[in-house]
This record gives structure tokens, sequence and C-alpha cells, in this order.
């Protein structure tokens, strides 16, 4: 069992690396802020997986406060293309 | 196969921390860079994670990967548009080549020192020594948390340090900025979060103070979603972000080095030494710290977030403001 959970580990870590390729090459912002929030899910379930394999429920609260704070950023980013096209 | 495993996802790690790390830097716009940063901030929580560096990772979460971009999407806002092309191909503007050469030298000597320093702790026998030290003194700390255990009282005074720190940053974009606060735009998105999110990112902050005594959080990542909650709210069209006005907001700045240095004078006239707890009451002073600690980080990185102190009457209804 904590070998399949291993190796779904090392796979996300790999989907994630291919998703920085848009996030490196691209040149539109919107382009790339939507690559982050995929990394922060990725990222969350990577971190989910790393907790159970390593035993430590405390990354669960990691996981958790990612996921709560990943919206932030979005909104805030949001907000800010639409205030350049008023002003 | 599971070492292998774990050289597989650390390389990918690493990978993934330089490309971005490269990329940030390397970015047309600092719009770009920006959220470039928020990615690597991500990263690094997960690198930290792998670490079974829990504390740090949540840490990196709270506040570099999620606070951070939006301080620094909002500060971005707030600049001139030209300015926002201040990284060209050729690297900074100002420092023109020499420049850069300085700052690479620079930067990369302090990552020799402190990868020599990293190297050396390891290496050395005695390294277990402090580490060893908490652990044996953990039951007279008033906490089971190790890393809350140091911060909030074996070395209470640099977290101490570390508030007058924030307050003294905050006292200058205070005195700094002015007239922004007030600025705010109804976003539908973020009113409809509002509703949600909000009472989630205040239910967690009081988790992460509470949990902090025995499992990894505490008192600057609950101010972090603190914050975070603040900001939701201001972006809903709330122009004081939920912040009290006038006399309470000051006292609430200042609450944390406030009750600290109480806390100080008291055990110190009491004979005890400055910050030397009594060990009977030593969970609950530490939980009285965070709780201020936790409200006046807050409240500092709303202010920071605003840029300067909202309004003194009271803002009618939400977004009535153009």
């Amino acid at each position: 069992m904590p070998d399949v959970l291993m190796l779904a580990c090392v796979v996300m870590a790999a989907t994630l690396v291919v998703g920085l390729v848009p996030m490196v090459r691209s040149t539109s912002s919107v382009e790339r802020m939507l690559t982050a929030q995929l990394l922060g899910t990725n990222g969350v379930g990577l971190i989910l997986l790393l907790a159970q394999i390593l035993d430590m429920p405390a990354l669960v609260d990691v996981a958790l406060v990612l996921a709560l704070l990943a919206v932030i950023a979005v909104v805030a980013f949001t907000r800010r293309s639409g205030g350049s096209e008023r002003a | 196969m599971n070492t292998l495993s774990w050289s597989f996802l650390d390389i990918l790690l690493v990978i993934a921390l330089v490309l971005l790390a490269g990329a940030a830097l390397r970015a047309r716009s600092l719009r770009q860079s920006i959220i470039l940063f928020i990615a690597f901030g991500l990263v690094t929580a997960l690198v930290w994670a792998r670490l079974r560096a829990p504390d740090v990772a949540l840490a990196e979460a709270a506040i570099g990967a999620g606070l951070t971009g939006a301080l620094l999407l909002t500060a971005l806002r707030n600049r001139p548009s030209e300015e926002s092309r201040l990284v060209s191909n050729n690297g900074m503007r100002w420092g023109g080549r020499w420049g850069n050469v300085a700052i690479t030298v620079s930067v990369s000597l302090v990552a020799l020192g402190i990868g020599w320093a990293v190297l050396y702790g390891m290496n050395d026998t005695q390294s277990g020594r402090l580490a060893g030290q908490v652990g044996s003194a953990l039951e007279l700390s008033g906490v089971s948390n190790p890393v809350t255990a140091v911060l909030l009282n074996f070395r209470a005074y640099d977290t101490l340090l570390e508030l007058a720190v924030l307050l003294a940053a905050l006292l200058g974009i205070l005195s700094l900025g002015g007239g922004r606060a007030t600025h705010c735009t109804v976003d539908p998105i973020a009113t409809s979060l509002r509703g949600w999110l909000v009472p989630l990112l205040i239910l967690t902050a009081g988790y992460q103070l509470w949990v902090g005594a025995h499992a990894p959080g505490g008192a600057f990542q609950a101010g972090a979603l603190l914050a975070a909650a603040g900001v939701v709210q201001h972006l809903a069209g709330r122009a004081h972000a939920g912040l009290p006005v006038g006399a309470v907001l000051r006292v609430l700045m200042v609450s944390g080095i406030g009750i600290f240095m109480t806390m100080g004078l008291w055990t110190f006239l009491g004979g005890r030494g400055f910050l030397a707890y009594p060990q009977r009451w030593a969970g609950e002073l530490i939980l009285l710290i965070e709780l201020f600690a936790t409200l006046a980080i807050a409240v500092t990185l709303i202010l920071c977030y605003l840029g300067s102190e909202p309004e003194r009457r009271r803002i009618t209804p939400a977004g009535s403001k153009p």
C-alpha cells in the first residue's frame, strides 16, 4: 500500500513539473495564474499523500491552509485586472 | 523501490523549484513575476512538507504562498503602470551589468555560507545538542509542541522582537501611505466568496491558534489566516476590511507586543526574570500571548494590504463607494 501511495506521489510531482511548462513559457498572465491554481490543487493533493506516507497528520493542516489561501491570490488577481480596465 | 521513488520525487521537486525561480527572475513584467513567485511559494511549501518540517511548510503555505501574493498584487496595482516593466531582458534597469554581477556574487556568497553552515551542522557530532535540550525541557514549557515551546517560552524574547519589527514596518507603511484604503471596488466573485470563505478562514485561524500548543500551528499562521479573511472582506467591497476604526484599531496594533511586555514586566517584578513564566501557568500564559499576537499580526497584515488606516467614519452599505 505505501508503495502505491509513493507511486501516486511521484506521478503527481511529474504532472506538476509538466504543468510548469506552460507556466514558464506562456506570455499571458491569465494563463499563468490559471496554471498556478492548477499547481495549487496538485500541491494540496501531493501534501495529503505525503501526510499519509510520512505518517504526519500535521501535513493535513498544511494542505487545508494552502487550499483556503490559494483562493485569495486568484481573487486579488482578477480584481487587479478588472481595476486596470476601469482605470 | 522506495529509495528510488524518494529520489525521483526529490529530483522533480528540485526541477520545479529551479524552473520557477529562474522564470520569476526572467519574467517580462512584475505582474508575471508575482504569479511565478506565488507558484514558487507553493513548491517551497511542498519541499518543506517532504523534508518532514510541517511547521515551516505551514508558515510557508500561510504567509509565503497565500498572503504575500495578494499583498504583492495589490502593491503592484498601486504603482504607476509603466513601472511594471522595470524588469527588461537585460536585467534590472537601475543596476546595469555590474549591478547584476554584484547582486549575483553577493547572493551566491550568502547561499554558499548557508550551505556551509548546514553541512557543518549536519556533520557536527554535537548537532543534536539543542534539539536534545529542548526535548528534555519540554515538560517545563507548558506546551507539547517543541516549536511553540521554543518560540513562546525558551526563546520568547526573539518572538517579542519579531512583533516589534512587524510594528515598526507597519508604522513605516502608515506614515508613507494614505488615502488608498477607501478606494474599493466591488468584485462580484469576492462578494459571493465572502459568505463562506470568511467564516472558514476565521474558524481555521482559531484552530491554528489552539492547535499550536501540541502540533504545528501558532500565532503567525493564525494571524495570516485572519488577515486573509480581512483581505476577502476588502475585495468584497468592505472598505475597512472588517477592521475597527480609531482607538480600538491602534490598541489592536500594539496588543501583541503590549501583552508580551506586560507579561515580561510582571514576571520580572515578581523576581523570576524577564519572560520567565511560572511553570504552573505557562500553558495558559502562552495561549494568552498567542491570542493577542494573532490579533496584532492579523491587523498588521491587513493594514499592510490596505496601505493606510481605514477612514474614521463608518462606511454604510457594502460597496457604496465608487
